[in-house]
């Protein structure tokens, strides 16, 4: 029986593939000839793909999470003079953000100018949700916020934290595909990870 | 100054803090009060930052892009060709947004997404990753040569990622970040997997003691 309905579910799983693989084909058939035939020698490849289950989920309001991780990335108009007045604070600072490891929950982020230092591209990963997030910011580094955000339009300041959310949900556009490499570390986990592989270094050390 | 054989985009020689802070306070003078109020409320931090040993500067990754210490980003922009968007996005929802194997494969790549913007005209694509620039692209044409051309196809001008002109592509799209972060920035991937797997031991020979 239990075989029976194993079989049952693969061969029903193989049907929903085979579909996939089928609209993909259409899709592809007006493509370049490059993904034409990329399509080809790459399907062997994606079969595993398309049989997965869906990984990528919702990280709240707005953007999308895989395991543990979540995306952002909004586009901000800045105000007049902003891009010349933030690129200079950022190159002041070298670049550096030490202000960021103090919100805990942060993987990356990055200031990308774009459209003739007309808006600011700021991506990040981070841990959780949408809301827990930028409340973790503004909970924790509002003047920094403050100082880099304050460049760009409407920006409503990181102390009404509600209208802050609003502000960058409405300028945030979600990934339409997202990939972590280790989805079900969060920054904090890692943190323990890297004690735990020292711990394990100095331990080995003694032993030897 | 260092010797050094990449350019370094964004870092200056070192400065004083005092003449940092009234750096700082001038290119302020005419920021919404927001900013002026919230650039007072830290000088103090960044009067004590900056006299500190620095953290590791931003570098470049190489031809283009910021790294930071072991973990470089990359952030492009393209045009889509006509039918390029919603071919796209098609295939990425028949993949539910999972991009899991062709990721792994890679072996250096920290995360990627892809975004959609300006009414489907443009792309996004924006990756965090070990290393050198050179060195990342040779592996993904090395290891998803096939996975990336299914993306990449949609794109407007794309040469296949076999094509001489790949990389000229790319770097000719690409926009370095003036400022990144990473939270972790001296763990490759390789290290992560190492990590992981020496706390998986460390808890099994902790459960093993405990009994």
């Amino acid at each position: 029986m239990v075989t029976q309905s194993a079989t049952a579910t693969t061969s029903a799983q193989d049907a929903r593939v085979e579909q996939k693989i089928q609209k993909l084909r259409e899709l592809y058939a007006d493509a370049p000839e490059i993904g034409r035939a990329a399509l080809e020698k790459g399907l062997p490849m994606l079969t595993e793909e398309l049989a997965a289950a869906p990984r990528s989920q919702t990280a709240g309001r707005i953007g999308l999470r895989q395991g543990k991780v979540s995306e952002l990335i909004v586009f901000l108009p800045f105000v007049k003079g902003g891009a010349k007045r933030l690129r200079s604070f950022l190159q002041l600072l070298e670049g550096n953000f030490r202000a960021a490891d103090a919100v805990g929950t942060v993987h990356d982020m990055r200031f990308v100018f774009v459209d003739n230092d007309t808006k600011l591209l700021f991506a990040t990963a981070y841990d959780g949700d949408f809301d827990a997030y930028i409340e973790d910011f503004a909970a924790k580094i509002p003047n920094a916020m403050d100082l880099w955000l304050s460049n760009c339009e409407g920006y409503p300041g990181m102390r009404n934290p509600s209208a802050a959310k609003d502000w960058i949900a409405n300028h945030q556009i979600a990934a339409e595909a997202w990939y972590v490499n280790s989805p079900n570390l969060t920054a904090a986990e890692t943190r323990r990870l890297e004690h735990v592989g020292k711990a394990f270094e100095e331990f080995l050390d003694k032993v030897g | 100054m260092n010797a050094n054989l990449n350019p370094v985009p964004v870092s200056k020689p070192p400065q004083g803090a005092n003449e940092k802070v009234e750096q700082l306070r001038k290119l302020f003078a005419d920021a919404p009060q927001l900013g002026r109020t919230a650039l007072e409320n830290v000088l103090h931090e960044l009067r004590s930052d900056s006299s500190e040993t620095p953290p590791p500067p931003v570098e470049s990754a190489g031809r283009i892009g910021s790294r930071l210490d072991k973990v470089s980003e990359l952030t492009i922009i393209v045009p889509l060709a006509p039918g390029g968007a919603k071919r796209l996005r098609a295939f990425l929802r028949l993949l539910n947004g999972n991009l899991k194997r062709g990721g792994d494969l890679v072996g250096t790549l920290h995360n990627m997404r892809f975004v959609f913007f300006d009414n489907d005209t443009r792309l996004l694509f924006a990756t965090a990753y070990d290393g050198e620039w050179d060195a990342y692209i040779d592996d993904f044409v090395a290891k998803i040569p096939d996975y990336l051309d299914i993306i990449d196809s949609a794109w407007d001008g794309w040469p296949g990622i076999r094509d001489p002109g790949a990389k000229d592509y790319l770097a000719k799209h690409q926009i370095t970040a003036e400022g990144w972060y990473v939270a972790h920035p001296d763990l490759t991937v390789a290290e992560t997997a190492r990590l992981k797997r020496i706390g998986k031991a460390v808890d099994e020979l902790l459960d093993k003691i405990g009994n």
